[in-house]
């Protein structure tokens, strides 16, 4: 058994040889396998890492001798809260590369994504080891550069939405930078390292720990898919490859998302529940919940409106964390596990579907359920988990997210109880129009996918009944133990605590189907069974501005750029006509007025020579 | 040979050797090739055979004194050393480079002997400790950045060498009165004279304001900037020597080595010349959004990341300064690299109009491959070389509390991203326009791949840099207290 280090440094360095590799294979059918077995070798190794976090009972820390540069050093800390990510990041990437051997066959062009991939999971695996904060950022933000390629990976027009990507989540990035430097100023440029600052109390949030902890978030949450700089998720759902979301938006990024969060909220602020930073997050979360999942609602297409989840969830996890009570946080924690399961395994449903039937437009889908019974039975154990129908994940850690936020005020409760009605409502929609109901005409009978492509939905399944059925196994083994202190001894394992809420859940679970039965009777069909939301008054006036995009920071944003850049662009060639025609004719102006005054005239000289005498005279005899 | 000999070597050899060159020329072009690269190879060499001994700590020096406090008096420490080799290095690249672009052209022997002339000048002012003669080889580097912007000899090409000319000198003789005040105050033309005669107090404000305009107008900032772009007329690798590497340079390295390394100025400078840096910056980066000529967008790109280097250097912070002195490494490698893959577009395609590029990211791959990882560098997207220089320098930023400032800089990094990706979609991705070339020369796609693949090597393995830039920024904040 290779010592710490060497397993810290094999989890960065082997994903990235493996990339290297994959770009150097003549084979498109080779990489997918080589990409199968560099994760394998992965969850091998973060097991490994985690059972000796385990077994040693505390944090494992390391650092490359003699390299520390202002602030700037090669340090790992690998706790509980590190490998159990790292090992679910491992995890996700051989289900996505399983998955991607069957969908990605007989494809030629498949070189950037297998190495895309693995060259994320080198650098996520590096963000999550890093305890020094540049450290953290170099990998971090070099995942934007693996998130372009694999975005661009899709298609020919594909990379439009990979420049929107880049942009947002490059700007993102950049404010988390800023954080860094900020938080720099806060420690006094003394140590940049997030467990030292943790252990010593964590910063105040005064005016720069204040601006520091916001520029923070903004990065760590946008990571994760948050408001409002999400918009690339669901142009991505469309133009990428399809395996390429359920690994990085539904799972990687979650992942680190909320794993920064918290890790900056509870270490690094050691937030307590009377700041207004709290808030602050808990307000984003409700926002994120409610806006994703109104937007959800009127997708038309299986795989965007899976997108739109994904954003939608992370308002949990972040409302959650933010809450700053065990129960939040423990619940948000728990629901970005959940999460990265259930969202991953519907993204494969999605692309099964995409790849058998040929179109994810749910105009066009309808009725496979029965000849793909795999994948209908994968998407509706997963649709359960997200939607929180018990005995499934996301019913528990949904419950722990709840009592929370009713733990701080009721108006959080209602944001996220009324987020789950309308997911559930989406989910309806969506299972309805998918895989139940008559075949569009003209459409292909589709046909169940290959072992290699049901097996990850199927180990996903399994894991969504099992955190559900079983939870003390991940709450107690996975969750509870990264929150040692903070917990004061609450178990949250086991049935919910308060039944009333419970109750009041099941009664949304109950409004959802009435309101889906209702609305697919009223319309006569599944996909329009939610159209008496959307065409609600003054909410349809809003979905009519959402998809002219009125609310896209990318678009809005660039309009600003255009708009500062032609000012810009004028000032410039302002400056530049002072010097290509004032300038010129200044000196022209000058030359043309010395050339009167030198005539050739001798008595014009006289005249000038005599003028110079008396100026020097005057200046002598005054002098 | 002792280390005085190689400095004088190091200076000399291209001076005088950029001056044989068209001799060799008629005889053999070949010959005279190599012989180019190999005068700019002994820069390069001789100043890596110094670097150990200087940063192990002892200085270099060579001095003869001659008339009217004129000394030719040379010293390699270790800020002269870290930018001989950077200039030396990137300079080797594009003379390495030349061979293959240059020889479509005439008047080869020409362009040898002003590159090579302009390399070594370029050494002899970095190593340069007398005002007068770093003033010499300023004007020399003028004259010959003169005749290579003005290198194709069309009308208005010749009228944009002139502005540049006559821009960067107006620049140099306002510095040249400043640097006559100080010699009115401290009594010398030698910085480590003026350096004692100065100690512990602040030069007077009027001599460094003329000496930033100098400084300002040979690196290209706002108002002094809009020769750059427009020198983009000259072949594409003197515009990488000029607009990436090396000239532009100059006047930040002029200002590191005045205020940085020998005076102090009054606190009102650490505050004016960022806000300068800051809107040139973002000026010039919102005006690369508009621009439509591909090599004017990566002048304006070069224009807004000084900007970058010239916060780090002017903050006064330690990190800031040492951040600007990686960011001249890892900038000079990856502007250099977009320059030369412009070349290669501009020299195939016979256009810079990028509204009438496209697609050329399927023929030409290698370039294109290079281009878009150069443009993460500049972006400062790790693990590529430029993130710790952008990272630095705004940490160096926020360190001194200036935090609306440094928001400013982050609001020009987004633009930095914005406009180099559109540059490169509409230059490599969608729809081919026209023809659609391939890449031809060998040497040319291999020096932007060496320049591409050193700034990502540098990058993930910044530790030689970062000790380089470390040791350099130690010696200078204690030259300088």
């Amino acid at each position: 058994m290779p010592a710490i280090p060497v397993t810290a440094l094999l989890l960065v360095a082997f994903p990235a040889l493996g990339a290297l590799i994959v770009l150097l294979l003549p084979r498109d059918a080779s990489r997918s396998w080589v990409s199968v077995g560099v994760s394998a070798v992965q969850v091998g190794l973060a097991i490994q890492l985690f059972r000796a976090v385990h077994g040693a009972g505390h944090a494992l820390a390391w650092s490359a001798p003699s390299w520390a540069y202002w602030g700037l050093e090669a340090s790992f800390r690998i706790d509980h809260f590190a490998a159990f990510v790292l090992t679910a990041a491992a995890g996700f990437s051989i289900l996505v590369s399983l998955y991607g051997v069957a969908f990605f066959a007989g494809r030629n062009d498949t070189r950037s994504f297998w190495a895309g991939l693995l060259a994320s999971l080198a650098l996520s695996s590096g963000a999550m080891m890093a305890d020094n904060l540049i450290f953290l950022l170099f990998f971090w933000e070099g995942l934007l550069g693996t998130l372009f390629w694999m975005i661009w990976a899709g298609g020919p027009d594909a990379w439009k939405t990979a420049v929107k990507a880049l942009v947002l989540v490059g700007l993102s990035d950049l404010c988390l930078m800023g954080g860094i430097a900020l938080v720099a100023v806060s420690e006094g440029g003394s140590s940049l390292s997030l467990s030292t600052i943790g252990a010593s109390g964590g910063l105040a949030l005064d005016a720069t720990g204040g601006l520091a902890f916001v520029l923070l978030m903004i990065g760590a949450t946008s990571k994760a898919g948050s408001l409002p700089f999400h918009t690339w998720i669901p142009d991505a759902a469309v133009d990428a490859p399809l395996p390429f979301m359920a690994f990085l938006p539904a799972a990687i990024e979650k992942l680190l998302g909320i794993y920064l969060l918290a890790r900056i909220a509870l270490e690094l602020f050691a937030l307590r529940p009377d700041t207004w930073a709290s808030h602050l997050l808990m307000v984003l979360g409700a926002a994120t919940i409610l806006i994703a999942v109104a937007m959800a609602l009127v997708q038309r297409d299986y795989k965007r409106l899976l997108s739109y989840h994904a954003i939608s969830q992370v308002g949990y996890m972040i409302l959650g964390v933010g809450t700053a009570v065990p129960a939040g946080i423990v619940g948000g924690l728990f629901h970005m596990i959940n999460h990265a399961m259930y969202k991953s395994c519907l993204f494969l449903t999605g692309g099964a579907v995409e790849r058998q039937a040929g179109t994810t437009d749910l105009a066009r889908l309808g009725g496979i359920g029965r000849a793909m019974p795999v994948t209908f039975v994968s998407f509706i154990v997963a649709a359960c988990a997200i939607s929180g129908v018990p005995p499934f994940n996301g019913f528990f850690s949904k419950e722990l997210v709840y009592d929370g936020a009713l733990e701080r005020h009721w108006i959080y409760y209602a944001a996220a109880l009324l987020g789950s009605v309308l997911t559930a409502a989406s989910f309806l929609k969506l299972g309805h129009a998918a895989f139940l109901g008559k075949p569009a005409a003209g459409t292909r009978t589709p046909k169940e996918v290959p072992w290699s492509m049901w097996v990850p939905m199927l180990v996903l399944v399994a894991g969504c009944i099992l955190f559900g059925v079983y939870n003390p196994l991940p709450l107690r083994g996975l969750i509870q133990p990264i929150l040692a202190d903070q917990l004061a001894g609450h178990d949250f394992a086991g049935l919910p605590h308060s039944w009333l809420l419970v109750a009041l859940t099941c009664i949304a679970l109950a409004l959802a189907l009435a309101n889906h039965l209702w609305g697919a009777r009223r319309s006569g069909s599944g996909l329009h069974a939610v159209d008496h939301i959307h065409h609600a008054p003054g909410l349809s006036q809003v979905y009519a501005m959402a998809e002219r995009r009125v609310f896209d920071p990318y678009d809005q944003g660039l309009v600003v750029v255009r708009g500062f850049s032609l000012v810009s662009f004028w000032f410039d060639r302002g400056i530049d006509w002072i010097y290509d025609v004032v300038s010129v004719r200044v000196a022209h102006g000058i030359g043309r007025g010395l050339r009167a005054l030198h005539d050739g005239s001798y008595s014009l000289y006289v005249a000038w020579s005599l003028a110079g005498v008396i100026v020097v005279a005057l200046i002598v005899a005054l002098s | 040979m002792d280390g005085s000999k190689i400095l004088l070597l190091v200076v000399f050899t291209p001076v005088v050797g950029a001056l044989l060159l068209p001799l060799v020329g008629r005889a053999s072009p070949r010959a005279r090739n190599l012989v180019a690269l190999a005068l700019v190879l002994v820069s390069l060499v001789g100043s890596a055979v110094l670097a150990p001994g200087v940063f192990g700590g002892t200085d270099v020096v060579f001095r003869q004194d001659l008339a009217q406090g004129i000394n030719l008096w040379f010293v390699a420490d270790r800020l002269a050393v870290f930018m001989a080799l950077v200039s030396s290095l990137v300079g080797a690249v594009i003379v390495f480079y030349s061979w293959s672009y240059i020889a479509h052209y005439g008047h080869q022997e020409e362009y040898y002997l002003m590159v090579v002339l302009f390399l070594g000048a370029m050494m002899g002012l970095v190593y340069a400790q007398n005002l007068i003669v770093l003033y010499l080889f300023w004007e020399i580097t003028a004259i010959a950045c003169w005749r290579l912007i003005g290198f194709f000899r069309d009308r208005p090409i010749v009228l944009r060498a002139d502005k540049a000319f006559l821009v960067t000198v107006f620049g140099a003789l306002v510095m040249l009165i400043g640097f006559i005040l100080l010699h009115g105050e401290g009594g010398s033309f030698d910085l480590p004279v003026l350096r004692r005669a100065f100690a512990g107090r602040p030069i007077p404000d009027l001599a460094v304001g003329l000496i930033l305009v100098g400084i300002l107008s040979k690196s290209a900032t706002l108002p002094l900037h809009t020769w750059l772009p427009d020198a983009g007329v000259a072949p594409s690798p003197v515009t990488a020597l000029l607009h990436a590497a090396v000239l532009v340079k100059i006047g930040v390295y002029v200002f590191a080595r005045l205020f940085g390394d020998t005076f102090v100025v009054s606190d009102t400078w650490h505050v004016v010349v960022p806000w300068i840096a800051g809107t040139s910056a973002l000026v010039s980066a919102g005006a690369a959004l508009v621009e439509t000529d591909m090599k004017r967008i990566i002048a304006l790109s070069t224009v807004s990341q000084i900007g970058f280097i010239f916060l780090g250097l002017s903050v006064g912070t330690e990190i800031g300064m040492a951040g600007a002195l990686l960011y001249i490494l890892m900038h000079g490698l990856s502007k250099g690299g977009l320059f030369l893959c412009a070349g290669i577009v501009e020299q195939t395609t016979h256009e810079k109009d990028i509204r009438r590029l496209g697609g050329l990211g399927r023929t030409m791959p290698v370039t294109a491959v290079a281009f878009l990882l150069c443009s993460f560098s500049v972006m400062g997207i790790p693990p590529f070389g430029g993130f710790f220089g952008k990272y630095m320098v705004i940490a160096g930023s926020m360190e001194t509390g200036q935090v609306g400032l440094t928001l400013l800089f982050l609001a020009g990094a987004v633009l930095t991203i914005l406009y180099l990706l559109r540059l490169f979609t509409m230059v490599f991705l969608g729809q081919p326009r026209g023809t659609t070339p391939q890449e031809t020369s060998r040497s040319m796609v291999g020096s932007v791949a060496f320049l591409a693949a050193l700034s990502l090597v540098g990058g993930i393995w910044i530790t030689p840099s970062a000790w380089l830039v470390q040791s350099t920024v130690v010696n200078l904040l204690v030259a300088a207290r």
